[in-house]
């Protein structure tokens, strides 16, 4: 065994990518591992929404952080970008029950920070021409946004290596020892520390550490449309949240909100499911009408990992000292940067800006301690 | 209703494999793209046209009767978008028929199922990339036939032909028939190329025949042949007006150039069967049993889109998928499995053609920086070394990293250079690089077209996520 | 000289528009031919002037073709021909 890191952390999405990065420049030594490529699975290939409007209001706080982390991107990470812009968000209703649990969601968000103001359809499109007639309500939310996902592993890439972090891709981690040995596909790798941010997998990674922690699998799918002229130029989303358009600088436009294909953690995302394709697409057409022009090029999805309460899994993993872990953070994409930042201060003995997620709430219970 | 069987493609393979399981007993149905069955090379003229008979159409037409005759349900002009079913399915369940989303030539969208599913896809044509490849007056050699044979048009008054493989003379020899000049014919293949082909060609007497008299067409007709040569630039201003083969260039206001053809694996990948690199089968290609069968139940390939082997052979390798789809699916067969001698002479002679296409590593390596690889994304050969050099590793973290395959085309048209491009940077095999993960629409589809009328309350909106 | 062979049978022509410029087709053939046939091989800009439309494949593969027939994108390649189609580009 060459290098004992002072940090590995196990899994290259943008949450393991950013609390690695702030890692080694509070001056540790780390490694960061991923079984395939960095950020290829959620962080990669989600649809790159950056929203309060879809946010959980409990993450609020954290998204505004976030979100001004997005677009200054380059600043913080040595060039890296992931040409985030902001541009104004809104949600909207088309009945009388979508306007009340509008009404409710915005006003919960405000309550936590979100400057969320309602609307009427009129206004709504004022601000997105795009917008089909028949709004009855609207959430707007003038400082959301958007970026393009799938730069997000080569942004961070740089900015990783200037920092000094040792990036293993393609050596998948098989098990940890008590002494924070990793079996890995390259050999064994130890380190003081272990940070666990596996997304969906995180439920494998805590079984290492004797741990219970069920981790809800989503297998999120998104369509994404041929360039097209302008048709709209907002982050559009619907009140329940099940959607998500936006369009690219490059005139593609992005058509997601949480539709769920097939797949599972075995196999990752295996299929788009027909059914909701189609639900999707019609519901994007149905908001934005020009959408009906477009030629429909490639579906994906993307493997979202969720706690029993939808809440975070960040902080101190109870009863083994130092081992951490992050992840399941709703819109995690969204709150990602800055989650790993204050992970990062807690392991570096900091008091983080905003509280951590701490999981004994999720666990089971322990089995035999590894 | 839920087919036995379903054949995708009605090129030679598929039609023969959709005649033979609708001898077996069977209920089948095939979808092709084309107004009518045939594939590329055997593909038929548009109602109304008569032209000259030759050979292939004889041997489409045989085809094209059997299936007719054969009670298969044939849907032809329709475009299947959709995959599902088979082992798409979610954690625990068993595996579903297969289920294909398609818009009829009508443009009305429609399913089907079925148990099992054929995969007859062909192939599309491998152009390397070179400068000026994008202007207009540039086409692909089977592009070439297809004006040719199925539409009577000349691709231009004064045509340069290039590339390689058989596709090549034939091209030739159709502009000449038709009444145009062929200003020179480059091949990337040496004589010496062509003489290693011999003992294989020597199967086919028929072809070798075939071949000479192309030849000698070219000799009459005093064309300039250049072997062992590339086209190393089309030039022009709005369109093309010259090619440049090193030192001498050609005035010409076509050009029609192919470098092979790539196995269609798009359906297979979506359906995640096993695949493995074969240049001298064209490149990506399902792994089969010897009878057809891919890693994946029920799903079978056949033709030029499970290895190019070349439009002879494919109608036996056709049957020979549908009798064992037939069998797996319990139906007792009255005759007997039996790989014909022709079939085996059809396999040796398609195979060194294969070889002469496979792709070759120094065209790629001489394609200059600046040339555009992903026509579609505009990535130029820098950008993909560039990508290399800042960590990609695969096809599908090249697209994350330059858009390269993101575009319309899927990939389809950029994939394999892009993909040797990627592997020579990286210095490891082409097949480390991997390719890129199969997803519907198989082709890009119009949004108005698979939308349907739909009231609003009748999406099936889940229940939202908590606030 | 024309670019269409002789001695192919065809059915009547027809007339199209192309830009609003008339052009002669016979029904049947693909729009992706008649437009070369009648020498106009530049089907529009494209995303930048290095990548114009044109046709390329003329099997539906490669993407290059589009066009607005009627207002509606299609691929040239894959569009049979018919009487009074008013084609734009993409």
């Amino acid at each position: 065994m060459k290098t004992r890191f002072d940090a590995a952390v196990i899994g290259a999405g943008v949450m393991g990518c950013a609390t690695a990065l702030f890692l080694a420049r509070g001056g540790m030594r780390v490694a960061l591992l991923d079984r395939g490529e960095i950020c290829r699975e959620a962080s990669g290939v989600n649809a790159g929404t950056l929203t309060m409007q879809m946010t959980r209001a409990a993450l609020i706080p954290y998204a505004l952080r976030a979100h001004e982390m997005w677009m200054n991107m380059p600043a913080w990470c040595a060039g890296g970008d992931v040409l985030a812009k902001t541009c104004p968000g809104l949600s909207v209703a088309f009945t009388d029950a979508e306007a009340v649990m509008l009404e409710e969601r915005a006003r919960i968000r405000r309550e936590a920070g979100a400057p969320i103001e309602l609307i009427d359809g009129r206004a709504a499109q004022a601000i997105e021409p795009g917008l089909a007639d028949g709004v009855k309500l609207a959430g707007h939310c003038p400082i959301d946004g958007f970026a393009s996902a799938y730069l997000t592993g080569r942004a961070f890439r740089v900015a990783l290596q200037e920092a000094g972090v040792t990036l293993m891709e393609s050596t998948p981690v098989r098990g940890i020892d008590g002494r924070f040995v990793l079996d890995t596909s390259a050999g064994a790798v130890a380190a003081q520390r272990v940070v666990l941010a596996g997304g969906v997998w995180l439920q494998d990674m805590a079984a290492w550490l004797g741990l219970s922690l069920p981790i809800k699998v989503l297998i999120n799918q998104l369509v994404v449309t041929e360039r097209m002229p302008p048709v709209m130029r907002t982050v559009l989303g619907v009140a329940s949240g099940l959607l998500s358009l936006k369009q690219y600088a490059n005139g593609t436009v992005l058509i997601g909100g949480g539709w769920q294909g097939i797949g599972d953690r075995a196999r990752g995302g295996v299929a788009v499911r027909s059914e909701n394709f189609l639900g999707n697409v019609r519901l994007a057409a149905h908001t934005v009408p020009a959408l009906r022009h477009a030629r429909v090029v490639r579906s994906w999805l993307g493997l979202e990992a969720e706690t029993a309460d939808a809440l975070p899994a960040i902080g101190p993993i109870p009863g083994i000292d130092n081992a951490w872990i992050i992840g399941s953070v709703h819109s995690g994409y969204t709150s990602g940067p800055y989650m790993g930042r204050i992970l990062a201060q807690a392991i570096l003995g900091e008091a983080p800006e905003l509280p951590l997620f701490p999981i004994d709430r999720l666990l089971h219970q322990r089995s035999n301690s590894a | 209703m839920i087919f036995d069987v379903a054949v995708l493609g009605g090129g030679p393979a598929g039609m023969a494999a959709a005649t033979e399981a609708a001898h077996g007993g069977a209920r089948v149905v095939l979808l092709e793209e084309s107004p009518a069955p045939g594939g590329q090379v055997y593909r038929a003229p548009p109602a109304g046209f008569e032209m000259k008979p030759d050979r292939d159409r004889q041997e489409g037409d045989a085809l094209r009767a059997a299936l007719a005759a054969s009670g298969a349900d044939i849907r032809t002009g329709c475009r299947v978008w959709g995959l599902g079913g088979g082992p798409l399915m979610p954690e625990g369940e068993a595996a579903a028929p297969f289920s294909l989303s398609a818009l009829g030539a009508d443009g009305v969208p429609f399913t089907i199922e079925a148990r099992a599913l054929i995969l007859c896809c062909g192939t599309h044509e491998r152009i390397i990339p070179f400068p000026g490849w994008t202007l207009p007056g540039v086409i692909g050699l089977a592009a070439a036939t297809i004006l040719l044979k199925a539409q009577g048009i000349l691709p231009g008054q004064r045509v340069v032909v290039a590339g390689a493989g058989p596709l090549l003379y034939a091209v030739a020899a159709k502009i000449l028939a038709g009444g145009g000049s062929v200003v020179a014919v480059i091949d990337a293949a040496t004589p010496a190329e062509w003489l290693r082909a011999l003992p294989a060609l020597s199967a086919r007497p028929d072809l070798l025949a075939q071949g000479a008299v192309w030849r000698a067409g070219l000799l009459a007709a005093r064309v300039p042949v250049l072997a062992g040569a590339q086209v190393t630039a089309a030039e022009g201003d709005k369109v093309l007006s010259a090619v440049r083969v090193g030192e001498r260039v050609f005035q010409a206001d076509a050009l029609c150039i192919g470098h092979g053809l790539v196995p269609a694996t798009e359906a297979s990948r979506t359906y995640r069967a096993q695949h493995a690199h074969r240049p001298e089968d064209g490149g990506w290609v399902p792994v089969l049993d010897a009878a057809q069968r891919t890693s994946v139940a029920f799903l079978y390939a056949a033709g030029d889109g499970a290895g190019v082997r070349g439009a002879a052979a494919a109608p036996a390798a056709g049957r020979l998928a549908a009798r064992t789809a037939l069998h797996d699916l319990g139906f007792r067969l009255h005759h007997a499995s039996k790989e014909d001698a022709a079939l085996a002479r059809a396999r040796r002679t398609g195979a060194a053609m294969a070889r002469m296409m496979a792709l070759r590593p120094a065209m790629v390596a001489a394609i200059p920086a600046e040339t555009i690889i992903c026509r579609c994304e505009g990535v130029p050969r820098s950008e993909i070394e560039k990508a290399a050099a800042a960590g990609a590793n695969t096809i599908n973290q090249l697209k994350h990293f330059t858009r390269c395959g993101m575009g319309p085309c899927q990939g389809r048209m950029c994939g394999e250079a892009a993909g040797a491009l990627l592997a020579t940077a990286r210095g490891v095999d082409v097949a480390e690089v991997g390719f890129a993960t199969g997803r519907i629409p198989l082709r890009p589809v119009p949004m108005a077209s698979i939308l349907g009328d739909f009231d609003y309350a009748d999406i099936p909106v889940p229940a939202p996520a908590p606030i | 000289m024309s670019l269409r062979i002789a001695n192919v049978a065809r059915p009547a022509p027809v007339t199209i528009t192309v830009e609003g410029v008339p052009v002669m087709a016979h029904p049947g053939e693909s729009l992706a031919a008649v437009l070369i046939a009648a020498g106009h091989w530049r089907f529009g800009e494209g995303e930048d002037s290095t990548r114009p439309r044109t046709a390329f494949c003329m099997m539906g593969v490669c993407q290059q073709c589009l066009l607005r027939v009627d207002g509606r994108l299609v691929q040239a390649c894959l569009t049979p021909i018919v009487a009074g189609q008013a084609v734009t580009p993409a």
